[in-house]
């Protein structure tokens, strides 16, 4: 069931010289309930932004945001509705709590803002501690930050956004700043959370072997575009978009032996030079933001990349923003518009796709 | 003190090794001092990338400013010698007993160092060409301006910038140039030895992997050695030449990469190995490592790992295991260490439990899947 609904979002941010920089360009999803969504990318790709236009920490340029079918509350009392519907939780447990009050407080608050009863507020939040693992509750409740290890603080920041019993769950990189070996341990919580209170889970990040074990879809976002969307193991073991395949093809292969990973970085060194030898070739002349946006990087790109893709069906609810998953030639540019020698060989959609399968075997 | 200083070393190749740490302790200050390393005792190996994985506050990084000689109070060394071999001396150099010029002299030209926050590692009030220049200025004072901005251009462009960059401040810089302009720094003087603190931890996989690629390429074309620390281990499986992993100021285990993630002898390394997802395996249910390190404030009693361990015995709670090659792994003798009663055969006669002795396959260990998410 789709709890909250995103039509269009844009979010434009004022620059100095008066332009304006779109840092969110027309992102449409839905958030399910009792379901996680991933949501990866580079820094600067806008996935923060994202969340914060949905937490209603700043304000959208354009497109809808729909909780349970109504469009969501602006001001007053709306938006303090809203607000206790859609929770985030943030990236950095050091600097999300405030260091000069105890547990207690960061919990009470949103309780008595939410309209939870003076009566019985002890053992409400109690409860909370409870359901993240923060025992005994009442020790943990009178704590101050700085007695708290970083695990322990990320768990009181989400014992926070459950404490308005919000149906939407906004989790801005919940684990990166944590070490590695407490990281499963706040995952399989907000997994745990999820699936005890049937939260809709929106769960950003830039670590795709995390995405993939937690979430059920993911979208990819590239400066500002979701560039490929789908179930999460389709898009991660069979990526369509070239921007996909490189983040997968990024991270560390803990499996490998070192002689092909050895060979591997040699390749990709090979690849990055030429690729900047003709970039340096062209003059730089790829405009930041005519067609597809990843084409300066893109080892596949074409002439027809200079427009716009649209969204194409890789497979029934597996989407990407890539002129090569074009089934319908006949609708794009001539092949002749296609025409010079290199980029020949590059674009026949064929060939692409029988390297990826290649690849993948 | 622990009987042999040996991290897998094969004996009698002393010529092999840039730098040695023996029973190196360093403690911080206080009204109960922080014994954040204990004891240790490692080999850097010329041209190697030698890996130390452990959590926060296992003294990984600690223990690298202490091989550079930059520890500042309230740390200090407790004990130990670190030795330096240079490529073009019999002698080695004791880095203790350096005086403050010949300190100033030694470091950054054969030691040098990559620190985690590249944001803070540079001057934001100066440009580039003048961060570059202190370092020649200082190292190479026969040289002139023109020649040092020369040489920042050279450094710049050897780290995949445009040499023009110099003319920039650090917030014109991306997190990736920005981490880029550090190593280039760390690399102005040709030294032997980069140490890497977290080098990659705050930059996305697209740019870690590309800076990751350049360190191989460098250290290829110029040869020289890394000590580099993490608390990610996958990225230490994919770069390091030889692994050592740190719980509690220690080393625990020590030995080839490739073999210690194909079959972890300690347990803290094991429950490292099994706390993170691997993208493209099956989906499971993983665990991480419950509880936290210890307070390195109180005295320690027996393993420090026990309290988290899976496998703890009797023994563990009262005597301390001691880095030692276990017969119980296979390979070439002594290219693996561990501290762990588990591999003690008067201790544990059987051997240690299976999941430990047989191979350590990730496959092996798939916990319950996970039908619902």
């Amino acid at each position: 069931m789709s709890v909250l609904e995103v039509r269009n979002l844009t979010v434009e941010f004022a620059q100095r010289d008066g332009s304006r920089l779109r840092a969110v360009d027309n992102v449409s999803f839905e958030l399910r309930a009792g379901e996680t969504l991933a949501l990866v990318g580079e820094s600067g790709s806008g996935k923060s932004t994202v969340a914060r236009a949905l937490s209603q920490l700043l304000t959208p340029s354009g497109g809808q945001v729909m909780l349970r079918g109504q469009p969501a509350g602006q001001r007053g009392r709306a938006l303090r509705r809203y607000r206790s519907d859609v929770q985030m939780v943030f990236q950095d447990p050091f600097a999300s709590l405030n260091p000069s009050f105890p547990v207690e407080h960061h919990i009470r608050r949103p309780l008595r803002i939410s309209g939870h009863p003076r009566a019985g507020l002890d053992q409400k939040i109690d409860q909370l501690l409870e359901a993240v693992n923060l025992a005994p509750p009442r020790v943990m409740a009178g704590k101050y930050p700085h007695e708290l290890s970083g695990g322990q603080r990320q768990r009181v920041a989400i014992a926070r956004a459950l404490a308005p019993e919000p149906a939407v769950m906004l989790a801005d990189e919940p684990v990166s700043m944590l070490d590695v070996s407490i990281r499963l341990e706040i995952m399989n919580l907000l997994d745990a959370l999820k699936r005890d209170r049937n939260l809709a889970l929106l769960y950003i990040t830039h670590d795709l072997a995390t995405a993939r074990h937690f979430s059920a879809r993911i979208m990819v976002m590239y400066r500002g575009e979701i560039v490929e969307q789908g179930p999460v193991d389709e898009v991660i073991l069979n990526p369509a978009h070239p921007y996909t395949q490189l983040l997968e093809s990024a991270v560390p292969h803990a499996a490998a032996d070192r002689a092909q990973v050895a060979a591997q970085r040699h390749e990709r060194l090979r690849q990055r030079k030429a690729a900047s030898a003709a970039s340096a070739a062209e003059g730089g002349e790829i405009a930041a933001n005519t067609g597809c946006r990843f084409r300066a990087r893109c080892p596949h790109a074409m002439e027809i990349c200079a427009t716009p893709p649209p969204d194409f069906d890789v497979q029934s609810g597996h989407t990407a923003r890539c002129w090569l998953h074009n089934r319908a030639p006949s609708a794009a540019p001539a092949a002749e518009d296609l025409a010079s020698p290199h980029v020949r060989e590059l674009s026949a959609e064929p060939a692409f796709l029988q390297a990826i399968s290649k690849e993948k075997n | 003190m622990n009987p042999a200083p040996d991290t897998g070393g094969p004996r009698g190749a002393a010529a092999d090794v840039v730098l040695s740490a023996e029973h190196v302790s360093v403690e911080y200050a206080g009204t109960a001092p922080t014994r954040a390393v204990r004891d240790v005792s490692l080999e850097l190996r010329r041209g190697e990338v030698l890996g130390i994985a452990g959590e926060s506050g296992c003294g990984k990084s600690t223990l690298a400013y202490a091989l550079a000689r930059l520890l500042r109070p309230p740390a200090r060394l407790s004990g130990g010698t670190i030795r330096f071999h240079g490529r073009d001396r019999d002698q080695p150099i004791d880095i203790m007993a350096l005086d403050a010029a010949a300190l100033r002299r030694f470091r950054w030209s054969k030691v040098s160092m990559v620190f985690q926050s590249a944001m803070n590692a540079l001057n934001p009030v100066i440009s580039l060409r003048k961060q570059f220049g202190d370092i020649f200025a200082e190292h190479v004072p026969e040289m002139d301006a023109a020649g040092r901005d020369q040489r920042s251009r050279e450094m710049l462009e050897m780290v995949g910038i445009s040499p023009d960059r110099v003319r920039s401040f650090p917030h014109e810089l991306s997190g990736g140039m920005r981490q880029r302009v550090v190593i280039a720094m760390a690399l102005a003087l040709q030294p032997e030895i980069v140490i890497m603190d977290e080098p990659t931890t705050a930059l996305d996989v697209v740019v870690q992997q590309e800076i990751l690629d350049e360190i191989e390429r460098l250290r290829e074309e110029i040869g020289f050695s890394i000590v580099f620390i993490t608390h990610d281990l996958s990225l230490l499986l994919d770069i390091s030449d030889r692994l050592a992993v740190m719980y509690a100021g220690e080393i625990v285990e020590c030995g080839p990469t490739e073999q210690v993630a194909a079959r972890p002898a300690h347990p803290y390394t094991y429950a490292l190995l099994h706390s993170f997802p691997e993208l493209r395996d099956e989906r499971r249910q993983l665990k991480g490592v419950p509880g936290t390190p210890p307070d390195l404030r109180a005295p320690i009693s027996g393993c420090a790992f026990a309290p988290r361990c899976a496998f703890a015995f009797e023994p563990c709670t009262t005597l301390d295991p001691r880095l030692r090659r276990p017969a119980t792994l296979a390979g070439p003798a002594g290219s693996r260490t561990v501290a762990c009663h588990l591999h003690d055969p008067e201790l544990r006669p059987g051997g240690p439990p299976a999941e430990i002795a047989r191979s350590g396959e990730r496959t092996v260990f798939a916990l319950t899947s996970r039908e619902d998410r």
